[in-house]
């Protein structure tokens, strides 16, 4: 306990606070702006760290990393863009609490989940350190396979009214992922000979495509009504009361976000998406999710920003970058001549204490900056939409571009924009092959893995426990749906019919209806 | 930060080889590094170490990293080679590079680029878990004859500078039927080995070398002795004649002057003396590797391609 106050009061130092500080605002910004990401934030500063001594560029760091990841969830809310890849899900709620005129109430959930998260991910990394790094390791090519059949199993749930339509859509993201180098035979695939197609096509583009432009193009053409009108958007915050009501959801998130996130290559996205379908799951209403609901909102962002410090885990225990910011992370801990590892601890164990200390401090500095932002935001919302969206489409663009500094990603982010915008028009829901891209090569290469390794035996799946269990909760969360709704056909279709009336005032909805149908059955 | 440190002096000292004559004087503006690889792997880090460490020994004009990533690196070369002359824009070149040109995956050649500066190699190594019961490479390659296809290697990548690294080791062995399972990153390979999913990974020293320290890992072979490893037999040392090693170094657009190569490339050398870069260097467990001079880095090139390519033939993997 004295080695955590020690560690308080170094991150306390002045220089050590405004570095938080300054990286708290940057990630704010970085994850708040669609096609930027903490990744993308740690990247621009790392320059700026090799000045700095290793308290103060390690907490700059991390301060981005916990900040971008609650950012990522303001423009999901008030936009339904996600800012980041593991807003994504947040949008699913967040933007339907926005549309219901509560833009306010969404982002203070928003803040307080991942305020909340932030720090049960933060109590998991000084705890549990050893074991969680030894589990981690334990996830083999078979595990990972069963970890990503379990995450696509969700589709389920997300695929709304015409399951048909819904499985259509996954598959197409399945098939976008295959384009690209193949990584276990180094042979390009689906690249039609060009060179753009070598790294294949991005989450980022994806998610700017259908999320920011195919719905830009649907306002345009008079086919939906995307962002909220003008009037009736209010800035009003929840009530305390609301917020430590959500505790539980806060702390399934959490622990969702901690274990997922320590899994070197799973990633805040996919906990995310896995939390607020084990909330959807466990709710005695789940049809009501993608309607506003606060739990829908509160679930991922509390695991989403739990991956932060999980993520620290296998960086800190094993040298090894739990994820792609991660790894920018380690790139400036080497040139600081901090090595990560199983020494780190026995060596460096000042530095560790202030890094556990300056998550706390970050993820308070996060709260402080998060919450002054909010009137912002809600004035943003205000917007007319053929100001807006405009403004959505041409800052998506160039974040996508700034990403890599390559046109092709602009290029595939209006493809993905064109082709979102079709599906839109046809009824098909977006969210599963969001899913199917960013699961299908966890999947893949991982199955090819372990089959290598077994010499073809499928046996593999099923010797290791960790694969067994997911697998089965997967065939579970499949079939859950289509079991429930023929249990409970009648009450479903009862509550079809106005679950906003329920919820919320929505009156401002009531017009165009039919038009929002796409949109909210991907999650009924 | 970048520093802009007294451009008077750093002149006055670099006076003498700055190019006579009519055209302006070099830098006659900012020096851009393009960077194609991932954000915080090593050749990024080389990328920025350099950016630091340059200005003072470029009359004080500043050093950027322009990130220009996709299509495995043909973006940035692309952009790179489109610069034809211009001695303001330069790019870290590695092993994946000439692999890559060996396999066609980058529609381009040594030519199209002006060697400078080969600055460091960083030799491969294969390293076990602690409880593995191999202790020499031997031990490795004499299960796997046993017991052919059940012996597995992770590593970075397929047809990859890794892959060929160990390709090579493996050829020298008498070709024993050793599983490689290739992974996205040299440290995603070195969790399987750690996990126990794999019996071995082919990777680098300074992404292992706090688990050598702390005795979770052992090396069983590398490919040139390093000095932090006096104990470990290299593979010469164990009877196999090779030195597969990753490199990386500074090249230029294609048709750069001669005079303008010499004087980047004596300028980069100032700046890879550097204090703060040397200490990168240390860091990160790296060895100096420049050459004697831009055209034996041009010929290393060359040799890196065909030599890649002869082993792809030979694996099948490239046609003829």
């Amino acid at each position: 306990m004295s080695a955590f106050l020690d560690g308080l009061l170094t991150a306390l130092q002045p220089g050590n606070l405004a570095a938080l500080l300054a990286g708290s605002l940057l990630g704010v910004f970085a994850g708040a702006m669609p096609g930027l990401s903490s990744t993308v934030g740690l990247a621009l500063v790392l320059p700026v760290t090799f000045a700095l001594d290793p308290t103060p560029a390690l907490l700059m760091m991390v301060s981005i990393y916990m900040a971008a990841e609650y950012g990522g969830s303001i423009t999901a809310i008030a936009i339904g863009v996600p800012g980041s890849s593991p807003a994504l899900a947040t949008t699913f709620d967040g933007y339907a609490m926005t549309r219901r005129g509560e833009a306010g109430r969404a982002l203070g959930i928003s803040l307080f989940s991942s305020m909340s998260g932030g720090l049960l991910g933060t109590i998991l990394l000084v705890v549990a350190l050893g074991p969680l790094s030894r589990a981690a390791i334990a996830f083999g090519p078979a595990e990972y396979f069963g970890l990503g059949v379990f995450g696509l199993s969700i589709v389920a749930n997300l695929v709304g009214k015409d399951p048909f339509k819904g499985i259509v859509s996954a598959l197409l993201g399945l098939l976008f992922f295959i384009v690209g180098l193949d990584v276990l035979t180094g042979a390009p695939r689906l690249t039609f000979g060009t060179n753009a197609l070598m790294d294949g096509l991005g989450l980022v583009p994806m998610l700017i495509g259908f999320f920011a432009i195919a719905e830009a193009l649907a306002a345009v053409t008079g086919r939906r009504r995307s962002t909220p009108p003008g009037s009736g958007i209010a800035g009003a915050l929840p009530k305390a009361r609301e917020l430590f009501g959500l505790w539980r959801t806060i702390l399934r998130g959490s622990a969702i976000g901690g274990l997922i996130g320590a899994i070197p290559g799973a990633g805040a996205t996919i906990a995310s998406i896995v939390a607020w379908n084990e909330e959807r799951r466990v709710s005695k209403t789940p049809e009501r999710f993608g309607t506003g609901l606060p739990a829908g909102i509160a679930a991922p962002e509390a695991a989403n920003n739990s991956c932060v410090g999980a993520a620290m885990i296998p960086l800190l225990a094993l040298g090894i970058p739990g994820s792609a910011s991660a790894a920018v992370l380690l790139g400036g801990l080497t040139v600081q001549g901090v090595a990560p590892g199983p020494l780190l601890m026995t060596e460096r164990s000042e530095l560790v204490y202030a890094l556990y200390a300056g998550f706390v401090v970050a993820v308070l500095l996060m709260l402080a900056v998060g919450r002054l932002g909010i009137p912002l935001w809600t004035r943003v919302v205000r917007l007319r939409s053929s100001i807006l969206m405009p403004l959505v489409v041409a800052i998506s663009l160039v974040g996508t571009f700034s990403l890599r500094g390559n046109a092709a990603d602009a290029w595939a982010a209006l493809f993905f924009g064109l082709v979102g915008f079709a599906m839109l028009r046809g009824g098909y829901p977006l969210a599963p092959a969001v899913l199917g891209l960013i699961l299908g090569p966890m999947i893949e290469t991982n199955y090819r893995r372990a089959l290598s390794l077994s010499s073809g035996s499928h046996s593999v799946f099923l010797e290791s426990p960790i694969s067994l269990v997911l697998l089965v909760l997967a065939a579970v969360s499949f079939a859950a749906p289509a079991v429930r709704s023929r249990l409970i056909s009648g009450r479903t279709r009862a509550l079809d019919t106005g679950p906003d009336t329920h919820e919320g005032p929505g009156t401002h909805e009531g017009s165009d209806t039919h038009d929002h149908e796409p949109r909210r059955e991907e999650h009924e | 930060m970048i520093g802009f440190a007294a451009p008077g002096l750093a002149a006055l000292a670099l006076a003498g080889c700055s190019p006579s004559g009519g055209e302006a004087a070099f830098p006659s503006r900012a020096i851009e590094i393009v960077s194609w690889a991932t954000p915080g792997g090593p050749t990024d880090l080389l990328s920025r170490a350099l950016a630091e460490a340059a200005p003072p020994h470029f009359d004080g004009r500043r050093v950027t990293v322009m990130t220009r990533q996709g299509g495995a690196g043909a973006a940035g070369m692309q952009y790179l080679q489109g610069r034809e002359g211009d001695p303001h824009v330069l790019g870290v070149f590695t092993a994946s590079g000439t692999v890559n040109m060996a396999t066609g995956r980058i529609p381009f050649s040594p030519g199209d680029f002006t060697p400078i500066l080969r600055i460091q190699i960083d030799p491969f190594l294969v390293a076990v878990r602690d409880d593995s019961p191999f202790h020499t490479l031997g031990d490795l390659f004499e299960a796997a004859h046993a017991r052919p296809g059940e012996v597995s290697v992770s590593g970075f990548g397929a047809a990859s500078a890794h892959f060929l690294g160990f390709a090579r080791l493996r050829a020298a062995a008498g070709d024993p039927d050793v599983r490689w399972i290739a992974y996205e990153g040299s440290a995603d390979a070195v969790v399987a080995a750690l996990g126990g999913h794999t019996d071995a990974a082919h990777t680098n020293y300074n992404i292992v070398r706090e688990h050598l320290r702390a005795g979770t890992m052992r090396v069983l072979g590398v490919a040139l002795p390093v000095e932090a490893l006096p104990d470990t037999p290299s593979y010469a040392e164990q009877g196999y004649d090779l030195t597969p090693v990753h490199w990386r170094g500074v090249v230029g657009p294609p048709g750069l002057d001669p005079a303008l190569r010499a004087e980047l490339r004596a300028r980069l050398m100032a700046a890879i003396e550097d204090p703060g870069f040397r200490e990168y260097m240390e860091r990160a467990a790296l060895e100096y590797a420049t050459m004697a001079d831009a055209d034996a880095f041009g010929v290393w090139m060359a040799e890196e391609v065909a030599t890649s390519r002869d082993m792809l033939r030979r694996l099948g993997i490239l046609d003829e």
